[in-house]
């Protein structure tokens, strides 16, 4: 018998084991995606950062908490998946596009599909920024 | 919280007469699924829960036991009683409907195994035994937070989507479908002057290449949706942008409204045709059930309404 998570929120901590950030992308209808995590290129000492990691972090949980409509005080973190938050196909592409005015950026079809946390759109935002700043 | 899934001693009180109960109070076991014949090669099996008919705490309870650990954890990863419950619903739906079909005779939902295939989409792994050959069951599911929905054919790759016909992007739809559909969808939304059809046509085209996209099983990041039109003006089709003057005859589309609320669409991979590459409608059975308590057939009735394809309900 499943224990009922201890805590009111489901733990943001407890992954589930490796492949299900997948199965929980199909199972809700979300696109299915093959890498996990969009790879982040190695530092490089001549990073210009045009964004702080924490303040792009906060401003994609503010887009993903409007489009689905979460209350302002729901935590949404880094490690915040978006399936588990209720986010299906559609509104993970209309984050996606929210997304791209909020930081003036284009996002690849083949890179939204990869983003399941909210960490990795704040990393895939970082990248397509920089690349726009030089 | 999934709150209402603490352990909880078992009191259902099965009121269908199609479940034979020994008694109204339940200790123990669920009683055993009913058996369903396997879709016929030309057929189409659509089964759907409606997750707010099915409310009985010790029945969810119940469900959740019969998930393997990986799965029950991912159910309650997610964050919600709302958002748990169809989660629940959509493993359970997808496993008891396949025990059904009795493939292996002693089938129980819960020894059932899935794996994905090379383009990671989901299938049933078959226990390898002497002399069995497992049937090519294709199934595929679809939720919202109001419905729960697996088609299953035989032999036919599927796929199906479904959604809330009011559903509201929160974007503009033109500039959403500029963004992401082709030229001659966007030009199809923009012909429609009322918004809220508008609105409903931008549902379906999302839920019909949803759809295919599933249908094809490999990935959305192959098929982007700009990559692909769907046609929808007389009986519906696909065309691929690297082939536009042939229209894709491999597939075909069933676009139904269910319960007057949801647009369901489904994608199959065309097995035969009628003379002259004519294809043969989709012959549907469709089915609402709650798993080891009732089922309803609802094809041919209010509740099933062909708007798109061609569908014979059976």
């Amino acid at each position: 018998m499943a224990a009922a998570s201890a805590s009111s929120f489901t733990s943001l901590k407890s992954r589930p084991a490796p492949g299900l950030a997948t199965i929980a992308a199909v199972k809700s209808g979300a696109p299915l995606s093959f890498s996990f995590r969009r790879p982040v290129p190695a530092v490089s000492r001549l990073r210009i950062s045009c964004a702080a990691k924490p303040e792009t972090v906060e401003k994609v949980a503010k887009i993903v908490k409007k489009q689905l409509a979460l209350p302002t005080e729901t935590p949404v973190t880094g490690d915040s998946k978006f399936a588990a938050l209720g986010a299906d196909s559609l509104d993970t592409v209309e984050i996606v596009m929210g997304l791209e005015e909020e930081f003036d950026i284009s996002v690849e079809e083949d890179s939204a599909q990869s983003i399941a946390t909210v960490q990795d759109a704040a990393d895939l935002i970082e990248e397509l920024v920089q690349k726009k700043c030089g | 919280m999934l709150s209402f899934l603490r352990r909880s001693y078992l009191n259902f009180s099965f009121m269908n007469p199609h479940y034979c109960c020994l008694s109204r109070n339940f200790s123990a076991a669920l009683p055993p699924l009913l058996p369903v014949q396997l879709p016929s090669r030309m057929e189409t099996h659509l089964w759907y829960v409606v997750p707010d008919e099915v409310k009985s705490a010790p029945l969810l309870s119940k469900y959740m036991e019969l998930l393997p650990q990986y799965e029950r954890d991912h159910v309650l990863g997610f964050r919600g009683d709302q958002l748990q419950k169809s989660a629940l619903l959509a493993r359970t739906l997808v496993r008891t409907t396949i025990a059904r079909y009795q493939v292996d005779d002693h089938l129980d939902p819960r020894s059932l195994r899935f794996k994905r295939n090379i383009h990671g989409k989901p299938e049933v792994e078959w226990e390898t035994k002497d002399g069995f050959c497992p049937p090519p069951l294709q199934f595929n599911i679809s939720h919202t937070s109001s419905l729960v929905a697996c088609g299953v054919t035989m032999n036919s790759l599927i796929g199906i989507d479904v959604e809330e016909k009011r559903r509201r992007t929160k974007n503009n739809i033109l500039a959403f479908a500029k963004r992401y559909f082709t030229a001659h969808e966007v030009e199809h939304l923009n012909a429609i002057p009322d918004s809220e059809l508008q609105q409903q046509e931008f549902i379906k085209l999302w839920t019909l290449k949803e759809a295919y996209v599933k249908a094809l099983g490999k990935g959305f990041s192959s098929s982007p949706f700009n990559t692909f039109t769907i046609r929808a003006s007389s009986g519906i089709a696909v065309e691929t942008l690297d082939s536009p003057q042939n229209l894709t005859n491999n597939w075909q589309f069933a676009l139904l409204e269910l319960m007057g609320s949801h647009y369901v669409a489904i994608c199959l991979e065309r097995q035969e045709t009628g003379g002259a590459g004519k294809a043969l409608p989709i012959k549907l059975t469709a089915r609402k059930t709650i798993p080891f308590v009732e089922d309803e057939l609802v094809s041919g009735t209010n509740a099933v309404v062909t708007i798109g394809g061609s569908v014979t309900q059976f």
